[in-house]
């Protein structure tokens, strides 16, 4: 009889049970508040989607649709598909921790690996919902996808890998709940093949995103094959930079959590780092465009990028990255700053700005100025689709939230109970 | 026969040696080849015996896994369902305007005329067109034919036809560049610019097809690259990767007023286009397909525009080819375009500026 209780208890639906309990209905007044807030904000973002960015889809209206965005044929992508971008370099470091924590071991790591596997999930659900409204049809992309898929689009494979890295993570992430919360270690059969599957997806999935752009001969900013690796060089800054203060964040909030400073600060070398290889990438790119190019199309549309002709926040972004991803790294080098907590989160959040500047519209909106047919449109996102933006962070950031508490709970139980396991 | 006799003769003596069935294979062979050598020798049997070819009966179905039957089953359907639209638009037209007006009589015309048609492609067909730099004078009228003949939406702005304006003037050569150009100009012709129209290339390895996530636009047999807007998802990856700027998106729901439509429509072309999807040049399949030319071809004031197929040896473009020569757009892009420039045998604005403020005083 206590046998089936145990066994009961030590199930996955238990499992799931313990995760909508911990994550709706136990929390602080602070934790409803955020959650609610969180979720006006998501509601915000949906309603201006539905029912007025796609109203002539969703409601057959004869007034709104894509035209209340600032995207037009010359600039097809804007403000959505840039933050795509950014949260897929997010996603895929996410990972960063794993293979620290189970590849390599480390003690102090496998305390905290969970989070990157939750990072994971939040940032690919704002990186699904950013397309999905983006799509101009989606319910129709989400029919026919799976019916006719083109495997010359990369967009397909795209598709393929951010839902199977998806689905690995939200697993990975049940699975450590499942065992933590049942103060038990993570068995190797689990480990071993699900480190093995997700380490080369994180790097494809970013990869791939990189590929929808690189190979593009219309676009010749964008025609470089160094861009698939930067990508990969500066999501491995700014994913463990945001985790960092998130983790940081849980212990602040969290008495039981505990966070030891060698995590910080091995996290900082990866950081440090990712950013220089990120920077000499970049400089490789301007000598690429600046020294010998003749071609007046990159050179066009380099300029637009390094100099803002039409559009100076373009410049601005591109100075900010290039400013402050040098004095992240010369911060983090700086032995006062990486021997101090503080230190390391001032750098963290250098990067996490860097990154931003760096991997959003400073990718997508040079390889449409000028067009293909020389016509210059500045692209200036219109407030419905910062709002919309925005709305669908709040719901990436409300899955994180939900997601974060039971898993924090579950650490807690294994690591921090005071039963002198560790 | 001779010849056969000959053959068999020859090959007999060669594989004495050699086992049965060799010397029974290369029987068989050789009475074949020289069956096959009899038929293709028969001119005139050529003449009441048209030869198929295996690609064009497999490039029948290319790009889609319906064949014509769905099609002409979805072109009925979009049939009523425009003309249930078009007559109620109609309705509101004549309670506002009155039974008698001429709006009225004109887009219950129009409504009853709606003919939505799923021609497939002619068989052994591949269309070009060819445009005369020398000729155009960049009237746009061409863009203008474009948009009523094609249904484009009025409350959009959609063109497919760009037409490009740079200066021809020696001293103004750097500024001869597609970056540089002008497609918004106001005044035209002018005496020192050249206009050089752009619009879908329909080209032979189209970009925009291979990007696509759910195959919604293909190359048809006849080479038009069409897209099917009950598929197209509204990604605008397609946008992205045309190097010509050929393709454009409906921002919103495109509106076409029923005194306007063209009745004469095609389910893979003009056909009212839906909100979200995008949309681009068809080289009038709604015309082309039934032996028609396309409108800008028909509206160019100078004759400019050449349309025709390839493959005839009788066709404009292969006389522009043999005269002229042919030049593309871009080759750099790789995309192999079937849209030709070519000069022609005379300007219409004079070469000089000079000449022009000569005569003027």
């Amino acid at each position: 009889m206590e046998e089936v209780q145990e066994r009961e208890r030590g199930g996955l639906l238990s499992t799931i049970g313990f995760i909508i309990r911990e994550a709706l209905f136990t929390g602080s007044l602070r934790y409803y508040m955020a959650a609610i807030g969180l979720i006006l904000i998501a509601l915000y973002g949906l309603y201006l989607w539905i029912m007025v960015q796609h109203a002539p889809i969703f409601i057959g209206s004869d007034i709104g649709g894509m035209i209340t965005t600032a995207m037009n044929d010359s600039v097809p992508w804007g403000l959505y598909v840039s933050f795509f971008v950014f949260w897929v370099g997010v996603a895929a470091a996410g990972i960063l921790f794993g293979i620290a924590a189970y590849v390599f071991g480390d003690k102090e790591y496998i305390k905290v690996a969970i989070f990157g596997e939750i990072q994971a999930v939040a940032a690919i659900i704002i990186v699904l919902l950013l397309i999905m409204v983006d799509i101009g049809r989606p319910i129709r992309a989400l029919i026919l996808m799976p019916q006719l898929p083109n495997l010359r689009s990369m967009l397909d494979w795209d598709f393929i890998v951010l839902t199977t890295y998806l689905t690995l993570n939200l697993i990975a992430a049940i699975v450590t709940i499942h065992y933590y919360r049942q103060d038990k270690p993570l068995p190797r059969k689990f480990l071993v093949p699900f480190i093995i599957i997700a380490a080369p997806f994180a790097i494809g999935i970013h990869t791939v995103t990189a590929f929808i752009f690189q190979a593009l001969t219309a676009r010749p900013i964008w025609n470089s094959p160094l861009m698939a690796p930067r990508f990969v060089a500066t999501a491995f800054a700014s994913g463990p930079a945001l985790l960092l203060l998130a983790l940081y964040i849980a212990e602040r909030y969290v008495e039981e959590f505990k966070v030891s400073f060698s995590v910080y600060k091995k996290t900082l070398y990866v950081i440090v780092g990712a950013l220089i290889v990120g920077l000499y990438f970049t400089f490789s790119e301007i000598q690429e465009i600046y020294w010998y190019t003749t071609e007046a199309a990159k050179k066009a549309q380099a300029e637009e990028l390094f100099f803002g002709l039409h559009i100076p926040y373009l410049a601005t972004l591109l100075w900010l990255w290039i400013g402050f991803g040098i004095a992240a790294v010369i911060l983090g080098i700086l032995p006062q700053v990486h021997n101090t907590k503080k230190g390391i989160l001032t750098v963290s959040i250098f990067t996490v700005i860097a990154v931003v500047a760096e991997k959003t519209l400073t990718i997508v909106i040079p390889g449409y100025i000028p067009g293909t047919l020389g016509e210059i449109r500045p692209y200036y996102p219109t407030p419905l689709e910062i709002g919309i933006t925005i709305g669908m962070h709040a719901i990436g950031l409300l899955v994180y939230l939900l997601l974060a508490k039971p898993a924090l709970k579950a650490v807690v139980i294994h690591y921090f109970s005071g039963k002198g396991h560790h | 026969m001779k010849a056969r006799d000959d053959k068999t003769g020859s090959q007999e003596s060669n594989g004495k040696n050699e086992g049965v069935s060799r010397r029974e294979f290369l029987k068989i062979a050789a009475i074949t080849s020289a069956l096959t050598f009899i038929s293709i020798s028969r001119d005139d049997l050529m003449k009441l015996l048209v030869p198929v070819k295996l690609e064009d009966l497999l490039m029948q179905n290319y790009g889609g896994e319906e064949s014509s039957d769905p099609l002409e089953e979805r072109a009925k359907e979009k049939e009523a369902e425009l003309k249930e639209w078009c007559n109620n638009e109609a309705q509101r037209i004549c309670r506002e305007t009155g039974e008698e007006s001429a709006a009225c009589t004109e887009a219950r015309k129009r409504c009853n005329m709606i003919k939505v048609k799923s021609t497939p492609a002619n068989k052994g067909v591949l269309f070009a067109m060819a445009l005369d730099v020398n000729k155009c004078i960049g009237c746009r009228r061409c863009a203008y034919a474009c948009v009523m003949e094609n249904n484009q939406a009025r409350n959009l702005g959609i063109e497919w036809i760009k037409v490009l304006e740079m200066p021809r003037d020696r001293e103004e050569i750097e500024k001869l560049d597609i970056l540089k150009a002008n497609m918004y100009y106001k005044e035209a012709p002018k005496p020192d610019k050249v206009y050089v129209p752009v619009a879908c290339m329909h080209c032979e390895n189209p970009p925009c097809v291979m990007v696509c996530p759910v195959r919604a636009t293909w190359k048809e047999p006849d080479g038009i690259v069409i897209i099917d807007y009950d598929r197209c998802i509204g990604c605008r990856y397609c946008i992205t990767a045309c190097p010509y700027g050929a393709r454009h998106f409906n921002w919103a729901k495109p509106y076409v007023p029923p005194t306007e439509i063209n009745p004469n429509m095609h389910i893979l072309g003009n056909v009212i286009r839906q909100p979200h999807v995008v949309e681009k040049c068809t080289w009038c399949i709604q015309r082309t397909r039934d032996g028609g030319i396309p409108a800008c071809v028909e509206v160019c004031p100078v004759g400019a525009r050449s349309f025709g197929d390839l493959n005839d040896e009788e066709s404009p473009i292969r006389r522009i080819f043999e005269e002229y020569g042919a030049f593309v757009l871009k080759p750099e892009a790789g995309t192999r375009p079937k849209f030709f420039y070519f000069f022609g045998p005379r300007r219409t604005p004079p070469r000089k500026s000079s000449l022009i403020r000569e005569g003027g005083g």
